[in-house]
């Protein structure tokens, strides 16, 4: 991957700052945990591969999400996105289970993909559009309620098993990170997203086909957020209404935490991976804080602000 | 007036002022003076240092040593308000103004005139009347939204934007490079007025037609530091471009070569577009540099566009090497061989904070690639062959874009395009705002690019390097190709009464008459 070729570069800072914050998360939690119970459980390794394991949904949906806010788009349509392969995977069932799932994520991202590219829609109307449509389809369903059938034996495995004792759901999500680092860095589809992130009008003027590249993102999206609503399904044996409505905010918080311009044209995909475990550890040391719903809210949003705050400030320097 | 005194006859007085960015020295011990009442030209390279001088007495960077005198008291602007308060005015080359703003409110931005704390829109709206009629282009409609205006008209509200703060000092920082001829000689009549009333003007052009017949004094900046201030008719042209580059230059245009009649590889049959192309027709030969002229606004950017897929119904027919092609956007334009270099290299020609390599790169990634993945070994290859034949200078090629000087970026557009081997290169005004230096190896290159089979296309507002770099010139009136001079006929007076479509002998009668 690209630490090898580490060299301090401006999109690197937030990439160090994001991983100093979760030594700090680490070491705050643990000084609490000992002082109060004599324990410290953040620094086992069954912990941290548990949190990691819950953390690989939200990395899985992130790295879609990064994709396209590296295009300088967004989709909002992942709850719904995620929640409706969820519901269809476990519904058909049997061996098309995940299939089915995995394609109602790629059909919900050509939708987007085409309102975005050819109907020139912007996409936080579009696929904010496209997320009611998939809830309401998905309440006719469902009518409403907890749909009763469940997850299949492949999707049960994938997501809450072991090997060797690593749970699967982290295999798959390296399998994804590979393959979005593979895209970003290794393939001209990569060099244009960066392109149309940075300038579209100088992208489409250079031969690029901006809106096959656009629709291919937004389609990448809808898959992450397919397969994370799959395996989510698995995880918890059954798929639930309103299960992606947590992925939402923190995916696009991940992205950004990690560095990505959430105006699109820069970032990398190792500092969405850190602000993906930033999340996950922030919110399970106040879990074990037992902060109550609301304070956890209002840290988690701090967190947020404060963090874009540190990385603008070396922004304005450079513009 | 009152006799000056000597001592106190300088406005503006610059002393031992050094400037660095990042360790990269932009100005070293700069000393300088301009007058009230006088035009003073500021020459040089970009990179010379100009811009930095600029940028300085305008208060928009500080300088890192030396002392700035204004009227005879010192001065140092923290910010360019605090400047335009002292009567310092800057026009940048970049424009500022907003798109999606009308005329009248770009004019009045930064100081609305008020009722009652509201803006007062007829205020604001007279303002803008009287500055643009001031300029003699009372045309200019105060309501429109500047986005719909073409570039020349949005450089003339930006000179009445910088009139309406009524300076002491007005810097004009290649503020005509994009002026059609008829405005440029309005901008001209106002510059005189402005002198007339003991304005001190400072000017950057890189047109030195311009600059001689502008200028009252003029200083040459080289390297970060000032070479050498002289008054009008002490220096020849030739004297002058020496100072600035500081090597010698044979010939301002390379030769034309002796034409015979091409194969056309790019033939156009009644092409038209909404209203703005009617039935073009033109045929260019491969080897053959044509060149667009006529006004600002005729339907040459059009023409471009539409040849090269960026727009929508065109019809007429359209073949390249013989066969008919219907581009329907750049990407199928450039699968034909077709390459062009956009109007605005910042917007459209470049992504600024990506690094020289990956814009060199980006349109031809598809051939040097291996199925979906980039051959990096290729890649790199292609994108060193590219910076040597361009000689474009740079430190590495990782470094982002935005970094290099104006003609190192146009280099890099142009670089991007030639690294797909094109056939047939359509150029919009690629040397706007550039330095002589790097317009001389443009002119160069094309050449050398046409003696090897391509067929260029160059859309122009210098008239004088149409005539010095094309072997045709056709000229565009109202959408229409109205005359195509060659030979002997390609002379500026041809150009400019063919621009304004009006007879060449009627032209000639009404000079005599």
């Amino acid at each position: 991957m690209t630490a090898a070729s580490f060299s301090l570069s401006r999109d690197d800072r937030p990439i160090l700052i994001a991983a100093a914050f979760i030594v700090v998360i680490l070491v705050a939690g643990t000084v609490y945990t000992f002082a109060r119970f004599g324990s410290a459980p953040l620094l086992s390794p069954a912990y941290l591969l548990q949190q990691l394991q819950i953390g690989a949904f939200l990395g899985i949906v992130s790295a879609g999400m990064m994709i396209v806010i590296l295009i300088a788009q967004i989709d909002l349509s992942v709850p719904w996105t995620l929640a409706a392969a969820a519901m269809m995977a476990t519904s058909v069932g049997g061996p098309l289970a995940i299939p089915v799932g995995l394609g109602v994520g790629v059909l919900v991202g050509l939708v987007n993909g085409v309102g975005v590219a050819y109907l020139r829609v912007p996409s936080m109307i579009f696929t904010l559009g496209v997320n009611a449509v998939m809830r309401g389809l998905m309440v006719a369903h469902t009518g409403g309620y907890a749909p009763q059938t469940g997850a299949t034996d492949l999707m049960r495995m994938l997501a809450g098993d072991r090997t060797l004792g690593i749970p699967n759901a982290l295999f798959v999500w390296a399998a994804v990170s590979v393959l979005v680092v593979v895209i970003l860095q290794r393939m001209s589809l990569g060099r244009y997203i960066y392109a149309i992130g940075n300038k579209e009008a100088a992208a489409y003027l250079a031969g690029v086909n901006t809106r096959r590249v656009t629709v291919v993102c937004f389609v990448l999206c809808g898959l992450a957020a397919a397969l994370a609503g799959v395996l989510l399904a698995g995880y918890s044996t059954k798929a639930y209404q309103g299960m992606g409505d947590a992925y939402l905010l923190p995916s696009i918080a991940a992205v950004v935490i990690g560095g990505t311009n959430i105006l699109g044209g820069r970032g990398r995909y190792l500092g969405t991976l850190i602000g993906v475990v930033l999340i996950v550890l922030l919110n399970s040391v106040l879990s074990i804080m037992e902060m109550p719903e609301a304070g956890r809210q209002v840290i988690y949003g701090l967190v947020i602000i404060f963090m874009l705050l540190v990385y603008g400030r070396g922004e304005r320097v450079t513009s | 007036m009152p006799v000056a005194d000597p001592t106190q006859s300088a406005f503006l007085e610059l002393a031992g002022i050094s400037k660095r960015y990042a360790g990269v020295r932009a100005l070293e011990g700069v000393d300088f003076a301009c007058e009230r009442g006088k035009i003073h030209a500021v020459l040089g390279e970009n990179g010379a240092g100009k811009s930095t001088l600029i940028k300085i007495i305008a208060g928009v960077v500080q300088p890192d040593s030396g002392r700035m005198r204004l009227a005879g008291s010192e001065v140092s602007f923290a910010t360019p308000s605090a400047a335009n308060a002292a009567g310092v005015v800057c026009i940048f080359q970049e424009l500022s103004l907003m798109p999606d703003l009308s005329v009248a409110d770009n004019i009045s931005i930064a100081s609305p005139p008020r009722r009652f704390g509201l803006i007062d829109a007829k205020a604001q709206r007279r303002r803008a009347e009287e500055l643009l009629s001031e300029i003699g282009c009372e045309d200019v409609n105060p309501l429109r939204r500047v986005r719909d205006l073409p570039l020349s008209r949005r450089q003339v509200v930006e000179i009445a934007k910088a009139l309406g703060k009524r300076p002491q000092l007005l810097i004009l920082d290649e503020a005509t490079s994009a002026l059609t001829s008829a405005d440029v000689e309005k901008v001209y009549a106002m510059l005189a007025r402005l002198k007339a009333a003991g304005v001190a003007i400072l000017y950057i052009s890189h047109r030195m037609h311009e600059v001689e017949a502008l200028a009252d004094r003029a200083s040459v900046f080289r390297n970060g530091r000032h070479i050498e201030t002289f008054d009008k008719g002490r220096r020849s042209t030739a004297d002058i471009i020496q100072l600035m580059i500081g090597r010698d230059i044979a010939a301002q245009y390379p030769p034309k070569p002796a034409r015979n009649a091409a194969k056309p590889v790019l033939a156009l049959e009644n092409l038209c577009w909404e209203r703005q192309l009617d039935r073009i027709s033109l045929s260019i030969g491969a080897g053959e540099i044509v060149g667009l002229g006529g006004l600002d606004g005729q339907g040459q950017k059009s023409l471009l566009l539409a040849l090269f897929g960026v727009l929508r119904g065109v019809t007429g027919r359209l073949t390249v090497a013989d066969r008919e092609v219907r581009p329907g956007s750049p990407a199928a334009a450039k699968s034909v061989g077709i390459a062009l270099v956009p109007e605005d290299r910042k917007t459209e020609g470049l992504m600024l904070p990506m690094s020289i390599a990956d814009n060199l790169a980006i349109a031809s990634l598809d051939a040097l690639s291996t199925g979906p993945f980039i051959d990096t070994g290729r890649e790199r290859t292609a994108i060193q062959r590219a910076i040597a034949r361009l000689q474009i200078k740079l430190d590495a090629a990782s470094d982002a874009v935005s970094t290099l000087s104006g003609g190192n970026q146009q280099k890099v557009v142009l670089a991007k395009w030639l690294m797909t081997d094109p056939r047939i290169i359509l150029l919009n005004d690629p040397t706007r705002g550039i330095d002589v230096g790097t317009k001389q190896e443009l002119y160069r290159l094309m050449r050398e690019l046409a003696d090897q089979g391509a067929a260029i296309l160059f859309y122009s507002t210098d008239y004088d390097e149409l005539i010095g770099c094309c072997d045709r010139v056709v000229i565009m009136y109202d959408g229409r190709i109205v005359r195509e001079l060659e030979g002997d006929d390609l002379t500026e007076t041809n150009i400019v009464a063919s621009s304004l479509n009006v007879d060449t002998d009627t032209a000639a009668g009404a000079a005599h008459a």
